[in-house]
Order: structure tokens, then sequence, then C-alpha cells
């Protein structure tokens, strides 16, 4: 160990040997002479890059106007031909009709079709300003696509999370499941996880770590679930068995009593 | 299921003749059918008749009666659109004048009582005419709960089974149902729910309701109560909502006729059925509160709180409380609050909780058939705050 402290310690006879002084005033001119040439290109940049800024407000703006005015006009003419009424007679009430008017959600669905096409418009002019300025040909539009797909598959992923959790509560209360909020719960992680995970992948942070803990913590999860309900729960489950067993029986033997004219009163909700 | 275009082999040979009443069957045991002509045969001529939907009836037993092989009607615990439609287009091909359908277990109603059904239609006194069951306290209790009551107070009528198994129709009476079914139809909805008393009250039809005695009622096969349950108050709740131009005017209640008192009162073997209702109420007061909240008004979660408190014989559902929770439900389908699976599904224990109050009221000693009439008391009082917040949702409401 103190053989190789003392060839560290050794100089190097071939390195040439550094100036044992230096010039302050070289050092304030190359200091000076490199943020100059840096506040330089930035303001090139951003000269260059201005363009295309103003461009997507422009963009943004008239796609709003031409947006409002073709979500007026398709209003007025839907409203004109009676289009829900049309759509109410041979439709009927299905369950996928939007709670409001029909024609107001197409208008609506008009107006902000513009603004997004005049959004992407916008976005690609800044694109092709930035990319004409910066020395390396780089571009900041496909991030940005991946930035709203990120974002719709975050909403989606709460939205359907959401759905999923309630539909398990309903259905394991009504089952008379007594663990029905864990299994709810339970459900609603697992699609916030898988949510997560999907998002940062498409964001491209994280790489195999995200992966990794996705992994770990999707599979702890349904780990975690089967435990409980395995063996923390197994009296629980038993119980709750055994009960929806009774009560299967019980119909069954409903169904006998009401054939059979019993002197039992089995519950005949219809 | 029944289809339009199978009646083509009619097999007697008179069957261009106009006939008078079209008496549509389910499906059901030929030993039944037998029962069912017997019954009718009393009090109508053979030549009146023109029986259909059974295809394992033996015409050449009956030679004067006229036999319409075509499919057995499709219900098996409530008529679809389908049904009415083939009904209807059943009875213009063979000329009927009238249309009586039965559904299972018709054998068990009384002779009067189908004479009576088909009678009313037959006369043009009535376009549609309704059975009234007597049926024990335990039986149809969605009806009692929801149906008859939602019914009685938008519609303004005193039918007690809304969701009859048996109905006479006149031919207009029919050709309404048929319309209102063909447009399910289009949709591949024909095992869609008609709700016949409010297609006739919008139509302005004749309605009247007959006492038929007791009825064997058919198991409702294939699904379970989380499933039917559902299903039905969605399908009066979007008939409800498509009618809602008609109801939200007042309209004066059609005045009481008096029937045979139903079956006595419950026996005690059902009181021990109470625990579980209580049982599922108590697990959903626990889980279900965030999901009631979005739909009801702090009074009635107020009112849920001191239900949850109570237990055994002690339980007792206000009947304001109960017609204020289905009329919540009824505007949180109307506005889609929450998904209407959830929405209904999040209604059923709310609905036990109902039955096992009932139960416990009938235990009192006090009649079943006038808690009911209570209970649609209550919702006919209360139509007011329906009407009002159907047409102003946002208002507040505490």
């Amino acid at each position: 160990m103190q053989h190789v402290f003392a060839m560290m310690l050794q100089p190097d006879p071939y390195q040439s040997v550094p100036p044992l002084y230096a010039d302050n005033a070289t050092i304030w001119h190359h200091m000076s002479g490199a943020l100059h040439q840096s506040l330089y290109r930035v303001v090139t940049l951003l000269i260059a890059f201005l363009p295309g800024i103003i461009a997507f407000i422009v963009a943004l703006a008239l796609s709003t106007l031409i947006g409002m005015a073709f979500s007026a006009l398709l209003r007025r003419g839907l409203v004109a031909a009676r289009f829900d009424d049309r759509f109410a007679r041979n439709h009927g009430s299905v369950d996928w009709a939007p709670s409001g008017s029909l024609s107001e959600l197409i208008a609506r669905t008009a107006f902000w079709a513009c603004i997004l096409v005049g959004l992407i418009i916008g976005v690609s002019a800044c694109d092709a300003a930035y990319a004409t300025a910066a020395t390396q040909s780089s571009s900041f539009l496909p991030y940005f696509t991946h930035i709203i797909g990120a974002v719709l598959l975050l909403v989606a992923g709460t939205l359907i999370a959401r759905f999923l959790a309630r539909s398990v509560l309903i259905g394991a209360v009504n089952e008379q499941l007594q663990y029905a909020r864990f299994l709810s719960l339970g459900v609603k992680w697992l699609v916030l996880v898988l949510t997560a995970a999907m998002v940062l992948d498409h964001l491209h942070i994280g790489g195999n770590v995200v992966e990794l803990a996705f992994g770990i913590l999707f599979g702890g999860i349904v780990l975690t679930l089967a435990l409980a309900i395995g063996l923390g729960s197994r009296d629980l489950v038993s119980r709750s068995l055994e009960s929806h067993a009774e009560r299967t029986s019980e119909r069954s033997v409903t169904v006998q009593a009401n054939q059979a004219t019993t002197s039992a009163d089995p519950i005949l909700h219809i | 299921m029944a289809t339009a275009d199978s009646i083509s082999g009619v097999t007697a040979p008179s069957a261009r003749r106009s006939a008078g009443l079209l008496v549509l069957l389910s499906s059901m045991p030929p030993e039944q059918l037998v029962e069912i002509i017997a019954k009718l045969t009393v009090s109508f001529a053979p030549e009146d008749l023109i029986i259909a939907g059974s295809d394992a009836f033996e015409a050449d037993n009956y030679p004067a009666l006229r036999i319409v092989p075509t499919a057995a009607i499709n219900t098996s615990w409530m008529l679809t659109a389908a049904d009415f439609v083939n009904a209807y287009q059943l009875a213009i091909k063979t000329g009927a004048q009238s249309i009586l359908m039965l559904g299972p277990e018709a054998n068990t109603l009384g002779a009067s009582g189908l004479c009576d059904l088909a009678k009313a239609v037959l006369t043009g006194s009535t376009d549609l005419a309704v059975p009234r069951y007597d049926l024990p306290p335990h039986a149809r209790l969605i009806t009692s709960a929801i149906l008859y009551p939602l019914v009685r107070a938008l519609f303004a009528s005193r039918v007690r089974f809304p969701m009859a198994l048996d109905v006479g129709l006149s031919l207009r009476m029919a050709e309404c149902l048929a319309g209102a079914g063909h447009r399910f139809n289009t949709l591949n909805q024909g095992d869609a729910f008609l709700w016949p008393v409010s297609e006739a009250t919008v139509a302005g039809l004749t309605i009247n309701q007959f006492g038929v005695g007791p009825r064997t009622l058919p198991h409702a096969t294939g699904s379970d109560f989380n499933t039917i349950f559902p299903k039905i108050t969605g399908s009066l709740f979007a008939d409800i909502d498509a009618k809602a131009a008609f109801w939200q005017r007042f309209r004066q209640l059609q005045p009481a006729h008096s029937f045979a008192p139903m079956q006595p009162a419950i026996s005690t073997n059902s009181i021990a059925e109470i625990a579980p209702l209580l049982q599922a109420f108590q697990l959903a007061y626990k889980n279900l509160q965030e999901i009631w909240q979005l739909i009801l008004p702090p009074s009635s979660l107020l009112g849920l709180k001191r239900l949850s408190a109570t237990d055994g014989a002690a339980f007792r559902m206000p009947e304001r409380l109960w017609a204020r929770i289905v009329f919540d439900f009824l505007l949180a389908h109307r506005l889609r609050t929450i998904n209407r699976g959830h929405l209904l599904g999040a209604l059923i224990p709310l609905y036990l909780a109902w039955v096992a109050s009932h139960f416990n009221i009938i235990a009192s000693g006090i009649d079943s058939e006038s808690h009911i009439e209570t209970v649609a008391a209550a919702f006919e009082a209360d139509k007011t705050y329906l009407v009002s917040r159907w047409r102003w949702p946002d208002r507040f409401n505490p």
C-alpha cells in the first residue's frame, strides 16, 4: 500500500509542467469572452425562436376563433335539424348516451378538436423554429406528444381505477362480503400502480428502474391481497363462503318451497 | 324468442275468418295448456278464440279451436318488447280484435279472473286489462316497494302490479305497445321491458284492473337478484325519464276500487329472514356511504344514520325517507351522477332495508296492503319534490 502511495506522489516525467503563476487579466479576459459567446448564442437562439412562439400564439388564437365559429354553426344546425329528438326517437335511452344534450356534446367536441389542431400547428411551427436555430438537430415535438399521451394515460387510468373500485365495492357489498372495501382498495391501487408505471415508461423516465419497481410493487400488492384473503382472512372467507352456500341452498329450497307451497314463506322479490 | 314470421302454418281450416280473442301463451307443459283452454272455453265459444304460442298443444283434441303453432312468448317473469311486437303482428295476421297474453303458470289463475281480463278487452270497454293478483305479503316486493308507488305517484294509476305477467290488450293498445317495442327491436333490445300502464296512460287509453285471485309466480331463472333488480328498476327509471313531459303535470288519481283482501299477514317463519336483510344494510352503510353521499341529500343520509343505529324488531324505515331515497336515485339516474349500473347496485341494500322494515311493520299487526298504500301515498305527497328537483337539479337541497 505504501508503495502505491509513493508511486502516486512521484511527479510524472512525461507530463508538461503547468505554469506556477496565472495572469489575472488573461483569466478575466477568457471568462468574459466565454460569457459573451454564451450570451450571444442564447440571444441568437431566442431571436430565432421568437417567430416560432409568435406563430404558436397566432395559431392557437386563430384555431380558437375558428373553433368557436364552427361550434356555434354546428350547434345551430343540429338544433334546427332536431338532432336530439331524432336520436332519442331512434335510439331510445342508451347507457352510453351523454347526460346533457347530444348536439351540445358534438359542438363542444368540434370546438376542442379545432383547438387541438391549432395546438399541433403551433407546436410544429415552434419545433421548426427551434430546429433551425439550434446547432444540434433536436426536436421537442415528439416529446411533447409523449407528454400529451402520458396525461391521457393518467386520466384514463385514474378513471378506470375509480370505476373498477366502485364496481368491486358495490358488487362485494351486495354479495355481502365483509372485506368489500379492502378488495375495492386493492383493485384501485393495482390499476393506479399500473397506470403510473405506464406513464413513466411513456415519458422514458426511470427506464429499467421503473419496470423493476413496478414489478415489485404490483407483485407485492397481489401477494398482499392473496395472503390477506388466503391466510389473514381465512376465517372470514370461510364464513362468507359458508353463508353464501347457505344462501344458495336457501334459494333452491325457496324454489322448491314455492312449488310445493309449504308453510315456509320465502321472500319473492320479483 | 318468439319471431314474427313463425305463424305461417295456421292449422285450422278457417284461418282467414276473423275471430275475437287471440290468446298468446308462454311456454308451458301441455297439461297447463289444457287447463287454461278449459277455463277459457267456459265463457267463450271455441270459434271466438285463437290460441297461439303453444308448440306442445295437440290441436286434434280441439277441432273447433284455431291453433296457431307459433313460438311461445318469450317471457319468463315479465313481458318484453319483442313479446308485444309479436303479439300485435300475430293479431293483425289472424284478424283478432283483442289479445290476452298469459305468462307461465297462468293455469293457476281462476276461471273468472281469466274471463274478466278477456271480456274487458273483447267488449271494447277497456284498452288495457291488468290483473290484481292475490299474493302473499312476501311476494313481488320490488313491485310493492318501488314500481307500484312510483307508477301511482307519477302516472296517477292505481294498478297494483304494473309488472303484470298476464294482460288483456285491445288492438289499439297492442298497436301502441308494438310501436314502443319496435324501437327496442330495431336496436336489438328485444328483451327490454315495456311498461304497459305508463304507455296506456300517456296514450290516453283506458286501463282497468281485475281481481283475479291467487296465482303461482314463476321463478326468475337464469340470473340472480343482484342482476334482476337493476334491470327492472333501470327500465322503469328510463321509462319515467322518457315520459317526463307527461308526468310533471298534475293529474287526478283514479278512484280506488274495492278488491277482496289479500292473503293474511306474514307468518312468523319469515321474521327470521329479516336478520340477513338487516346485515346487508349494515354492511352497506359501512361501505357505501361515499357513493350514497353523491346521490342523497344530507337529510336522507341523516335518516339512514339513524336507521343504522336501530336493529331487530324496532327497525322501521319511515315512508317519507323511502320515497325521498327512490326519488333521489331516480334523479341521479336521469343526471347520470354516477354510472347507472353502480347507481342501481347501490340502491339494492336500501331496498333490502325497506323489505326488513316492511316485514317488521306487518309482523306488528299492520296489514301489508295498508302499509303499501301508505308508502304509495308518501310517494304521491312528495311528488312536488321530484318535479322541483327534476326541473332545477342544481337548486340548494339540504
